[in-house]
């Protein structure tokens, strides 16, 4: 069978193929992985923030730093979340996008889970439920697919059409749980409250990529 | 009611996991009543459930073929991107091959390279996504081992 590149939106500027699994190359797909690959260079040049508290009511401010220990795992959680994210902009398959949620996922929970407070550590654990339930939706959803159309792969699902309305649903909802968006970012936002300004951010950005990803997904396959 | 309260309650880390499961049961309630179909002509087939339990030693992972002499018959979405299609699983070390003429569960143990059976889609036709589970595992024992190793640190 022949890829079918006609039906993508955009320019289709080539493919590397893994089997099955194509990874393609469009404006779009490019730009994200360009700019997931250069924050992640930023994250592996930059020494972290440091937080200076000022205590109200009380003498002395109280400095945040990250130590060398934690600096170093975290920063390589952060590098695998942003080469995660790079290549989730790239592959062109709804199961291996999923699988690319569950990594940037649990990646995003090892970027904090060297921090010792408390707050952030239970809203991470927080986060990690949401991430778990919302697995069923999102490994569902690409099993549902798979069974009323016979295929994954994006380009050719974006042929012709199937009418996938209630599927591509389930798989976004799987998607706002595993990345852990709006309206559910409470936990998320305690977790920012973590110093170490570029691993944290990496959270942020990962999030923000994989949202307009899976859009661009929802929107071409139909 | 007021609003603020709402904003206030939501905004406590250990209510989100609950809203959203609320949420998830929502929209899975609502979809499963609604009608879907299914397209016969499937990639990766596979045997019926424990269709090959005692017939084949590689149940449930035999798709055919003879090793190194006749490749397996395998369906997939991109055949031109797979130049030894079917050769991977038809293909047993010779420790795996006396393993597997010892028990009838050998497919069903993961007997790890170089004695394992390889299986056509997992680790050839969609090897990526293989890669990636393992990825999962492997970031989550990083993850507790630094945590249970650095249990005793204080800041």
């Amino acid at each position: 069978m022949s890829l079918n590149i006609d039906s993508i939106a955009g320019a289709f500027y080539g493919y590397v193929p893994f089997g099955d699994i194509v990874f393609y190359f469009t404006e779009f797909s490019l730009i994200g992985f360009i700019i997931a690959l250069f924050f992640t260079l930023v994250v592996y040049l930059t020494k972290p923030e440091k937080q200076l508290e000022s205590q109200i009511g009380d003498f002395g401010d109280k400095l945040n730093y990250v130590s060398l220990e934690e600096l170093k795992i975290r920063r390589l959680m952060a590098i695998i979340c942003g080469i995660c994210t790079a290549f989730a902009m790239l592959t062109g398959d709804l199961f291996d996008y999923a699988l690319f949620l569950a990594v940037i996922g649990i990646a995003n929970m090892g970027i904090v889970s060297a921090v010792k407070k408390e707050g952030v550590l239970s809203a991470a654990f927080y986060y990690g439920i949401i991430a778990m339930i919302s697995t069923l939706p999102l490994f569902g959803a690409s099993a549902l697919i798979l069974a009323k159309t016979g295929t994954l792969s994006i380009l050719e699902l974006a042929k012709n059409s199937h009418d996938l309305l209630f599927q591509k649903i389930i798989y976004a909802v799987g998607m706002v749980g595993e990345t852990g968006i709006a309206p559910f970012y409470a936990a998320k936002a305690e977790m920012f409250r973590a110093p170490g300004a570029p691993y944290i951010l990496m959270i942020h950005l990962s999030s923000l990529l994989i949202i307009v990803r899976t859009v661009e997904i929802m929107l071409n396959i139909h | 009611m007021n609003i603020g309260k709402i904003w206030n309650y939501i905004s406590k880390p250990e209510v989100v996991p609950r809203l959203f499961a609320a949420f998830l049961c929502l929209i899975l309630a609502i979809e499963f009543f609604v009608p879907t179909t299914y397209y016969e002509d499937q990639l990766y087939p596979k045997d019926t459930p424990q269709g090959q339990i005692f017939k084949s030693h590689l149940a449930p992972y035999d798709r055919g073929g003879i090793p190194l002499i006749k490749p397996a018959d395998i369906k997939t979405q991109y055949p031109q991107f797979e130049p030894i299609k079917g050769k991977i699983t038809a293909y047993l070390t010779p420790l795996s091959l006396w393993l597997s003429e010892k028990t009838p569960y050998f497919g069903t143990t993961i007997v790890s390279t170089p004695g394992g059976i390889l299986d056509e889609i997992l680790y050839y036709t969609r090897g990526m996504d293989t890669i990636l589970e393992s990825l999962t595992l492997l970031i989550s024992f990083m993850i507790f081992s630094w945590i249970y190793l650095n249990r005793d640190r204080v800041e």
